[in-house]
């Protein structure tokens, strides 16, 4: 397997609301094409480590980034970088599904549009290509203008991992995406999610250990903000050099 | 007595005391319609929509002129209020959103929709028709615009703020600029409740007089011009039913036929758009 670096952190602090410090100190690279899975108890940050990588929190007032994370050359926490052109190369799923209130064929289109794509033969068709990808095509083909919420829960996160596919990112974020799904919709996720990695580097937050042990190459565990130990999942979750971290992926506390 | 029996005996009081007061107000609303219909019908005729008033004591004529009139104001309320409403609607609950600018507007749009109308109506009259020295319809549509804006606004806030956030954050996480995320996003999101708001205010507003009485006036006339005094068909009712003559009564009477029909038809075609929606 590769080893080429897609993203590295360095010295990452973040703060919410002006003062609170929800990330302390992280470094961490992040390797194309793999998995890397941000494991945790509730509030450790790793879903506020996740938001910084499309910079979500720039939604939100009074947030504050410290340190760099490096992505193609570049920081990405810089103040001149282009939020929505960021947005465009790393894409997101969220733990409901959240499709939008249109056809299933213009939720994918949705983000190509943005791009500006109006052609229609060239949409059908990247359209179509994204939905097999997501390994949802078989399933929707007949139906693609009948409305995104007709589909069971499952097929929306794979609607909406399509959307984001769509758009050819280079990397793609995972909260917790199967924590609103049965088991079925959860293993074709999962499936899925293995089979991305050839085309998209992933980064995956996830609260099921099973899950991070089952699907991801490298694991990161954080505690209280910070990073307590990251290494190959494999070392993590049998081997781990921190008390802590065995004391977690062994299940005595979170 | 034991403790069942007390209940059974509570339980029917409550049960005829509630019943009772549900006939009493059914009665009268029946009573109402009925009586408006039956008169109304009574007054039906080709003439009423197609000719207009004549003068006073001759026999014949119709409300031509207040059908057009009052659809002339009603729209052009329409215009001016469903945008800024909208617009308003959507700065509160997006772009202030959680700030104290919206809260004081949304307490203060609250407190506008329950001002009596015929505050709106003497105000416009400061504003516009004094000033300008003569009557017209565009004041007319402005006093009813005014009545509008509050109640879009205010249903536009609230179905905006019921869109879920993960909507929204899903779309920026695509590359949407935040003004593409509202239109082509959220407004799909609570498009059914929103238009249930603009049709519930064109309904508030088709039955308003006293605002129209200090604004567009009345005009015996058929008049396509905004700038003059207008008539319209609730004005046209009020002098109607107050005039002397049998066949004014009559065709004041069938107008309010309409006008009740119309703001029935309104309010049903919104409640048919959220039964739908919540079927699906």
């Amino acid at each position: 397997m590769t080893e080429a670096v897609e993203i590295a952190i360095h010295n990452l602090n973040f703060y919410y609301a002006g003062a609170v410090q929800a990330l302390k100190a992280i470094n961490l690279d992040i390797m194309k094409n793999q998995i890397t899975a941000l494991i945790g108890p509730s509030g450790c940050g790793k879903t506020t480590l996740l938001r910084c990588f499309n910079r979500m929190h720039d939604l939100y007032p009074r947030h504050r980034y410290e340190g760099e994370i490096v992505m193609g050359g570049r920081n990405i926490l810089a103040p001149d970088i282009d939020l929505i052109d960021l947005r465009s190369k790393v894409g997101m799923v969220f733990q409901k599904p959240t499709p939008f209130p249109m056809t299933i064929f213009d939720n994918v289109a949705y983000g190509l549009r943005l791009k500006g794509i109006r052609k229609k033969e060239e949409l059908s068709e990247r359209v179509e290509r994204s939905l097999k990808h997501a390994a949802l095509w078989d399933e929707v083909k007949d139906k693609l203008w009948a409305s995104a919420y007709d589909l069971s829960g499952g097929q929306q996160q794979r609607l909406v991992i399509a959307r984001a596919l769509a758009v050819e990112p280079g990397v793609l974020l995972f909260d917790e995406p199967t924590s609103a799904l049965d088991p079925i919709s959860t293993a074709k996720i999962e499936e899925l999610v293995i089979q991305l990695k050839n085309d998209v580097t992933i980064i995956i937050v996830t609260h099921n250990m099973q899950q991070a042990a089952r699907i991801s190459d490298r694991t990161g565990f954080l505690m209280l903000g910070e990073i307590v130990e990251v290494g190959t999942t494999e070392k993590i979750f049998t081997s781990p050099s921190e008390k802590l971290t065995e004391e977690y992926v062994t299940g005595r506390f979170g | 007595m034991n403790a069942r029996q007390k209940r059974k005996i509570e339980n029917i009081i409550a049960l005829s005391l509630s019943t009772a007061a549900a006939g009493f107000g059914i009665f009268w609303l029946l009573f109402i319609v009925s009586d408006v219909l039956m008169h109304g019908v009574a007054g039906f005729s080709a003439a009423l929509f197609l000719s207009d008033p004549v003068p006073a004591g001759v026999e014949g004529g119709g409300l031509r002129n207040a059908f057009v009139g009052q659809l002339m104001i009603i729209s052009v309320a329409a215009l001016i209020g469903v945008p800024v409403g909208l617009l308003g609607g959507t700065f509160l609950a997006e772009y202030a959103r959680g700030r104290q600018i919206a809260r004081i507007i949304s307490v203060l749009a609250d407190i506008m929709v329950s001002v009596p109308s015929i505050i709106i109506g003497t105000f416009v009259y400061a504003i516009l028709v004094k000033p300008l020295g003569h009557f017209s319809g565009w004041a007319g549509s402005t006093a009813l615009a005014m009545i509008m804006i509050p109640v879009v606004l205010r249903t536009t806030e609230d179905m905006l703020t019921l869109v879920p956030w993960t909507l929204r954050e899903a779309a920026f996480a695509l590359g949407a600029p935040y003004y593409k995320v509202i239109f082509q996003v959220v407004y799909r999101g609570a498009a059914t409740g929103i238009l249930t708001g603009i049709l519930l205010s064109i309904a508030r507003v088709v039955g308003e007089t006293a605002p129209l009485l200090f604004t567009s006036f009345n005009n015996a006339f058929f008049s396509v011009d905004m700038n003059g005094p207008m008539p319209s068909l609730t004005v046209s009712i009020f002098q109607y039913a107050m005039g002397p003559y049998d066949d004014w009564h009559a065709q004041a009477w069938a107008a309010a036929f309409v006008i009740t029909l119309a703001i029935l038809v309104v309010t049903v075609v919104s409640r048919m758009i959220i039964q739908w929606r919540y079927k699906k």
